[in-house]
């Protein structure tokens, strides 16, 4: 009896050291404790788009802490000027700028355009980012509020002229989700606001709402679109809404933009409200935006 | 006395199993190394995970790609995140297999072995012997190594404007401390 109890306990003993004793697959055994530990951790989304503009207007992007991304846009002749013209490239028009990032969230910006000789500057702050993990964020969030000068001279110097009257500011939120690695859509209401329009029939408040989104076909390469509608009785009449297609390309420091568009400017408002041209006539527009980052301070070592 | 001996076989089967010493770390550090013409690149990252079961002389080591800090820019991190390593799509890079030589644990001393497994890096998974110092310390296990990997090997291809920027061989240096379990 005795031996027969010993001979139990020695079997099961042995057994249960014989599942112990099975090949612990260690690799596993260290992606599920790195699981385990995700879980706790908030994983934050980045580069939703290449670079800090879409195509003519503000993406969900800032520039990055201590660094300068300097812009330099051309807008060319629209396409329907035909082979007189060079199909546009005869005339361009240039904006160039220069970006600075101040902290993760915050950016601000100028630039100058030829259009118009205009001068315009930004504050970018991103309030929210789309994250997973242990907080899940569904969109990121930005507000990017502008202001834009123009220094023509004026067209009476006879009458009372204010510099006020040369002002016009645009503010928009920007709504933006990364639904995959490749896709990434933004929503953008925008608040166009003119100190002083041209006829008294225009408003001086347009209001917009724009849609955009890129899509990857390389790790390099994205496809990408932008739109933007204003609501019926918030626009200038006779202004058409502005339609952009284009591609970013992006090459070590640099992200070349070559897209197709509509509009001439390069500024939130003359490219929300005072686009004429209809992509039906044929009153298409090359242009494009190089981006060129300058790392200003030194990244720190880990 | 059939019983008795048959007790005595069990016992005998069950000592011939060894039972499993793992050594774990969280804290190990990767260190990069790119050296092209024109640009040195340097990145690294303290969340190595590693396990060794000491009686089989098995290894594991993971580590997850996005954790590496340094760089020279902010973009450039974006870079090896979003265009070479993917890193949404194959997070972690690990290499796990077993030391060749046999070691005695029991004494304390500085060994070189020879590390055999798979390495896995952007989803490519290579066959590798990599050579290594292992330290026994009495309560811990310290190994350092350092290696190369060709990115032609991981299917990272190098575009040609970054070409003189970007080297193919990249030095990777290891050092980690593991603990029993």
């Amino acid at each position: 009896m005795l031996q027969r109890k010993l001979f139990i306990t020695v079997f099961l003993t042995c057994t249960s050291l014989f599942i112990q004793a099975q090949d612990i697959d260690l690799n596993q055994m260290l992606e599920d404790e790195q699981k385990k530990e995700e879980k706790d951790k908030v994983k934050y989304v980045e580069a939703t788009f290449k670079t800090s503009r879409l195509i003519n207007g503000h993406s969900i992007e800032n520039t990055q802490k201590g660094v300068m991304d300097l812009k330099i846009s051309h807008r060319f002749g629209t396409i329907n000027g035909g082979a007189y013209e060079f199909f546009g490239l005869d005339n361009a028009s240039m904006r160039l700028g220069f970006d600075f990032g101040i902290t993760p969230r915050l950016m601000v910006g100028f630039g100058r355009s030829t259009f118009e000789k205009q001068y315009d500057a930004f504050v970018k702050y991103k309030f929210l980012r789309q994250s997973t993990g242990k907080r899940n964020m569904p969109v990121s969030l930005a507000f990017m509020t502008a202001s834009m000068v123009t220094t023509l001279k004026w067209s009476d110097p006879s009458r009372p002229n204010y510099f006020s009257s040369r002002l016009q500011y645009a503010h928009q939120l920007i709504v933006a989700r990364k639904f995959s690695e490749s896709t990434s859509i933004q929503i953008m209401p925008t608040l166009v606001h003119y100190n002083i329009v041209k006829y008294i029939a225009d408003p001086n408040d347009i209001i917009a709402i724009g849609i955009g989104g890129r899509q990857k076909i390389s790790p390099r390469v994205s496809i990408n679109a932008e739109y933007y509608y204003q609501l019926p009785g918030y626009k200038i009449p006779g202004s058409v809404n502005s339609l952009s297609v284009g591609f970013d390309i992006e090459t070590g420091g640099h992200v070349f933009q070559l897209h197709m568009t509509n509009s001439k400017g390069m500024t939130e408002r003359t490219f929300i409200s005072e686009t004429n041209g209809k992509w039906s006539k044929g009153d298409i527009l090359f242009g494009f935006n190089v981006s060129r980052v300058f790392t200003l301070k030194k990244q720190k070592k880990k | 006395m059939r019983l008795a001996f048959l007790t005595f076989i069990t016992w005998l089967i069950c000592t011939s199993f060894v039972q499993p010493v793992i050594y774990t770390s969280n804290n190990g550090v990767v260190s990069f190394r790119s050296e092209a013409p024109f640009e040195l690149i340097n990145a690294s990252s303290k969340e190595m995970k590693g396990a060794i079961d000491l009686s089989k002389s098995n290894f594991a080591f993971r580590i997850r790609i996005r954790s590496f800090e340094g760089f020279n820019s902010p973009l450039q991190k974006e870079h090896f995140n979003e265009n070479y390593m993917q890193s949404e799509q194959f997070p972690e890079a690990s290499f796990s297999g077993k030391i060749i030589e046999t070691i005695d644990y029991s004494i304390k001393g500085k060994y070189i072995i020879r590390a055999k497994g798979k390495l896995m890096v952007h989803g490519v998974e290579q066959e590798r012997i990599i050579k290594s110092e292992i330290e026994v310390t009495g309560n811990s296990i310290r190994i350092n190594s350092s290696f190369s990997v060709l990115l032609s090997d991981h299917n990272i291809p190098i575009p040609r404007v970054v070409k003189e920027k970007l080297a193919n061989e990249i030095i990777v240096s290891i050092s980690t401390e593991l603990f029993a379990k």
